[in-house]
């Protein structure tokens, strides 16, 4: 029992605080990014631009089919000789926005393509251009079938900011670990610490989510 | 002076020839319906007018300028030539004031006081003011279609296309959207060109009848002799069944 209240004593929960906003910091980040990123990548590989849409095609295959360790090992320890060396945050994001970007990439461009073709037709036909269609017309309704996809795909990206701790980026598992790395009675505790902080934040996501599906349906 | 030229224009979906040596020319002011049976090329005729399907050759003059001319400006053309569809195609992210706003305001820059006033007088005019607000998921068909009607009023065209307007509808809605258009058609200066299977109704407001068959232009009259006496076989056979139902 002792063992537990001294597991939660104040200061270990602030340094596992101190985790969690570096998990959401490196999660809030990377989902805006890869969210711009992986918009612009999915249009052009909706739009069929020749050369260019299948270029990004075969990369988008590539990186969406290798293990996100293999991207976060490689941005933290292949770029450096690149000549480009990231702090383990900086990288973690790094690593995280590009593989979330050509997972979101997909997502756009099917949610694009899941919305009628007349709707693009019709605002062409009164003289829109083609970004101005999408702009207007297309992507609100895309978007909004995509929120569930994307909220899930936005959780799954909080879950794997676990990961980072492989580069001793300062987040909420790699505090964890800090702690119980002291003490072995620790570590049971940490671990249900973690689990219900994973879960508190993930699952208010998909409330959240949920609420703005009823409300926009 | 013509609105719509068609000279030897050919148009192909892969190999499928689907325009063949088309040559047509619509005045302005003019009304054109243009009927045939299902897969004919009506819909592909009239959405090449505004660019929506590419002609592969020959030349398509709209309003004094070639469709197929690379140094063209088709949204240009489009703002000119109002386009209605089967499906009415209403934005589905926008109330029914804004898709009839959307389009003046971003590509003629119309003033949002004078595009607001517009866009309500156009509604008032369709007999749907009280639907300003509303979702397009929220109105019925035939409502949905003159809405989409006066979306395309609002770019003021010179030129109206309208594509199987009414075949979406339940009958008793038809009426209502015949209205409008009818009222669309009878404005002097507006050119219509109507594909449509209500020869009551064509022959109440069209000029001139064409008869398509298989990608082919093969009758083009003005509209009693059309329905008196077309002289070609298929166009009489057409005829006959469409009426007779
Ligand atoms: N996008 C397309 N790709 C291939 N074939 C098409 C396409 N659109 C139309 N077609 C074909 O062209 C022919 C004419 O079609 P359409 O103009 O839609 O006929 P209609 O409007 O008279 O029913 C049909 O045989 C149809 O199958
Ligand atoms: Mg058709």
């Amino acid at each position: 029992m002792q063992n537990w209240i001294n597991a939660y004593s104040a200061m270990n929960l602030r340094f596992l605080f101190k985790g969690l906003l570096v998990t959401l910091e490196i999660s809030i980040v990377s989902v805006i990014l890869s969210m711009i990123f992986g918009s612009i990548l999915g249009i052009v590989r909706y739009t069929k631009i020749p050369w260019l849409s299948e270029i990004v095609g075969f990369i988008i295959d590539i990186i969406r089919n290798l293990p996100l360790l293999l991207i976060i090992f490689f941005v933290y320890f292949g770029l450096p000789s690149l000549g480009f060396k990231p702090d383990t945050i900086v990288a973690a994001i790094f690593a995280m926005t590009v593989f979330e970007s050509m997972m979101i990439a997909e997502i756009i461009r099917s949610g694009i393509g899941a919305v009628n073709r007349g709707q693009l037709e019709a605002s062409r036909a009164v003289g829109m251009k083609y970004y101005q269609a999408m702009w207007h017309v297309i992507l609100p309704q895309a978007y909004k079938n995509m929120i569930p996809a994307l909220v899930s795909q936005l959780i799954s990206l909080i879950k794997d900011t676990s990961l980072a701790t492989i580069i001793v980026t300062p987040e909420l598992m790699q505090h964890a670990q800090v702690i119980y790395g002291q003490n072995a009675n620790y570590i049971v505790p940490m671990y249900l610490a973690l689990a219900v902080l994973y879960f508190i934040v993930c699952y208010s996501l998909s409330i959240i989510s949920r609420i703005i599906d009823r409300k926009m349906a | 002076m013509s609105m719509i030229e068609f000279r030897k224009v050919q148009k192909y979906y892969g190999k499928f020839h689907a325009l063949k040596d088309i040559d047509l020319e619509i005045d302005k002011g003019e009304t054109v319906v243009l009927i045939g049976p299902s897969g004919s090329g009506k819909s592909t005729l009239a959405r090449s007018v505004n660019g929506l399907e590419t002609i592969q050759s020959g030349q398509l003059i709209v309003n004094g300028r070639d469709i197929a001319d690379k140094k063209t400006d088709i949204n240009r053309i489009r703002t000119d030539v109002g386009m209605v569809f089967q499906h009415f195609n209403l934005y589905a992210n926008k109330d029914v004031l804004e898709n009839i706003m959307i389009a003046p305001r971003i590509v003629l820059k119309m003033n949002e006081d004078e595009n607001k006033k517009n866009a309500m007088a156009l509604l008032d005019q369709v007999g749907l003011a009280d639907k300003a607000h509303n979702m397009p998921s929220q109105i019925s068909g035939g409502q949905a279609q003159r809405v989409a009607i006066a979306r395309s009023l609002a770019m003021k065209p010179r030129c109206m296309l309208f594509d199987e307007p009414t075949s979406a509808l339940d009958p008793e809605m038809i009426d209502d959207v015949l209205g409008v258009i009818k009222y669309v058609t009878s404005q002097s200066d507006m050119t219509s060109l109507i594909v449509t299977h209500e020869m009551g109704f064509a022959q109440e407001v069209a000029n001139r009848v064409i008869f398509m068959d298989d990608g082919q232009i093969l009758e083009d009259d003005k509209t009693d002799v059309f329905f008196k006496n077309p002289s070609n076989e298929r166009a009489r056979q057409f005829l006959s069944k469409i009426i007779s139902h």
